[in-house]
């Protein structure tokens, strides 16, 4: 279980190994990774990779926390009742088919260019499957788990910290293990399109000027963002998962 | 202590709203030992609920110790049919236990906690988590957690239903002493007649539909109760007998034999 993703990732490396074989160094298009180092480099002495990574990180993390707290309260309220289900699930079912992209033009009209812009188009799709999770999760929690604190008198505040929110926990994370991916995915996609810092705005930066070894290398970095990323929350899911419900 | 008078509850349903109390009278005093019994579906759940403030009546009216029932009252604490569900998966036997007295400091929380886990032979097992032990066990572990918040009113819903006989007859003795101990009232549900007769000072029977109290029968027994002694008495067999006849069940030879 432990070595499969180290293992899992032979196939790329192999492909990689090739390339730098085969690869011709003077390619415009497919540059051998021997050159994306290079290409990266001009980035690290001046001083804007890290900044860069940082800036993406920032939005993707902030965006994803933003999410998470708005899709679980959400989730819960609707789940908790059915006539607040009746009424606002066809609203929901409309905005989360709403595609990412289309967010961009409206939020940078209303917010500009501006690092809250990327946050709003960050967090709206990535709430979603928080919000699903949630939802399902607190419709099928028995009456009786919630009934157990009422009858041994805790406070509401005591209720939802001791009881609601470790149950719902892997449902939260669940649902934040299938929106991280996502949300780092909009959040490239959000530099690349408006420039707006991050590394996504250096790729598109760099594509634009036909800086091929420094669009891999750029690429590079954020597919290992990318598997970090996946790789902690998927961790994180199944460490309390197996805590919170309870199973071997 | 309890009481409620003319109480009704309507749930939905299907096929829109379901009237399962009707016109339901019950007073229980300070101390008293009430078992309701009643078929499965006949209510009795529904009415554990209502007097432990968990649901609200449709109509009637429930106080305890004078004071309207809105929300569980300070003292009342139910013990769930459903234990499984009941138990908090992710905290051990011994911080389920305490879930309803973590207010108190550490030392007086600890001793109830043991205390109260020995009252049900699961001293052992605190550092345990729930779903590891058998499901008789995590009942246990649920009437520990009631009794460590010293309830003045145990509302028991079907508590030893999952219980072999053995751990029951044990568990029904233990039940009995600590609420003469205490002086702790205890409305309990089931459907063995026989707990019901050795168990309480009276008991009442739902049936029909919707339902209300179709019998209520003093149980005169001498206390304390002997699992032997008691079921052996004349009295005892003929009041099994009444309530027998009641559920409307055809009593075999093993009772005139
Ligand atoms: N939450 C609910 N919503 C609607 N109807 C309910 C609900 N809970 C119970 N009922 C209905 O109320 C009736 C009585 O249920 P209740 O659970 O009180 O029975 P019971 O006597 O406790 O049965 P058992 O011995 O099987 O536990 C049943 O017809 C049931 O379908
Ligand atoms: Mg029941």
């Amino acid at each position: 279980m432990r070595g499969t993703p180290v293992r899992g990732l032979i196939p790329l490396v192999v492909l990689l190994v090739l390339w730098e074989v085969l690869g011709d160094p003077a390619s415009p298009y497919f540059p051998p990774p021997s050159t994306w180092v290079d290409g990266v480099s001009p980035l690290v002495e001046s001083d804007r990779l890290l900044p860069a990574i940082g800036d993406t990180s920032l939005t993707f993390v902030l965006g994803l926390f933003i999410a998470t707290v708005l899709g679980s309260l959400v989730g819960t309220l609707v789940g908790a009742s059915r006539p607040v289900d009746r009424a606002l699930s066809p609203s929901l079912e409309f905005l989360r088919a709403l595609p990412a992209a289309s967010l961009v033009p409206v939020a940078a009209l209303v917010l500009g260019y501006t690092a809250q812009m990327k946050l709003v188009v960050v967090v709206l799709p990535a709430m979603w499957p928080i919000l699903l999770t949630c939802r399902s999760a607190r419709r099928s929690l028995s009456p009786v788990l919630l009934d157990t604190p009422r009858t041994l008198g805790l406070s509401g505040w005591d209720r939802m910290t001791k009881v609601l929110t470790p149950a719902l926990l892997p449902a939260v994370l669940l649902g934040v293990r299938v929106a991280a991916p996502l949300a780092l995915i909009i959040t490239l996609l959000v530099e690349i399109v408006t420039r707006v810092n991050g590394l996504g705005a250096a790729l598109g930066a760099a594509q634009s000027s036909f800086l091929s070894a420094q669009v891999y290398g750029l690429l590079t970095i954020a597919g290992v963002l990318g598997f970090v990323v996946n790789w902690v929350v998927t961790r994180a899911e199944t460490a309390v998962s197996r805590r919170m419900r309870g199973t071997t | 202590m309890i009481s409620c008078d003319d109480l009704s509850v309507t749930l939905p349903g299907a096929n829109g709203p379901v009237n399962i109390l009707s016109g339901v009278h019950l007073r229980v005093a300070k101390g008293e030992f009430v078992s309701v019994l009643g078929t499965s579906g006949s209510g009795k759940t529904t009415l554990l609920r209502v007097l432990g403030g968990l649901q609200s009546a449709t109509g009637g009216r429930i106080t305890c110790d004078g004071v309207d029932i809105a929300g569980p009252p300070d003292g009342v604490v139910t013990v769930f049919q459903d234990y499984a569900h009941s138990l908090l998966p992710w905290r051990t036997v011994r911080r389920n236990v305490a879930l309803g007295i973590e207010k108190l400091d550490k030392t007086e929380r600890d001793s109830r906690v043991d205390e109260a886990l020995a009252m049900v032979g699961l001293s052992e097992r605190d550092g345990e988590y729930p779903w590891r032990l058998s499901g008789g066990m995590q009942q246990r572990v649920q009437i520990a957690r009631a009794l460590a918040m010293r309830p003045r009113v145990l509302l028991m819903d079907e508590p030893f239903g999952a219980l072999d006989a053995m751990t029951k007859a044990s568990l029904q003795d233990q039940l009995q002493q600590v609420a003469e101990l205490t002086g702790t009232t205890v409305v309990f549900v089931t459907h063995d007649v026989e707990e019901a007769v050795y168990l309480s000072d009276r008991l009442v029977v739902l049936s029909g539909s919707p339902a209300n109290i179709g019998l209520s029968l003093d149980v005169p027994l001498p206390r304390p109760r002997d699992q032997i002694a008691t079921k052996e008495r004349a009295d005892y067999l003929e009041l099994r007998h009444e309530v027998y006849a009641a559920l409307g069940h055809k009593v075999g030879e093993r009772a005139s034999g």
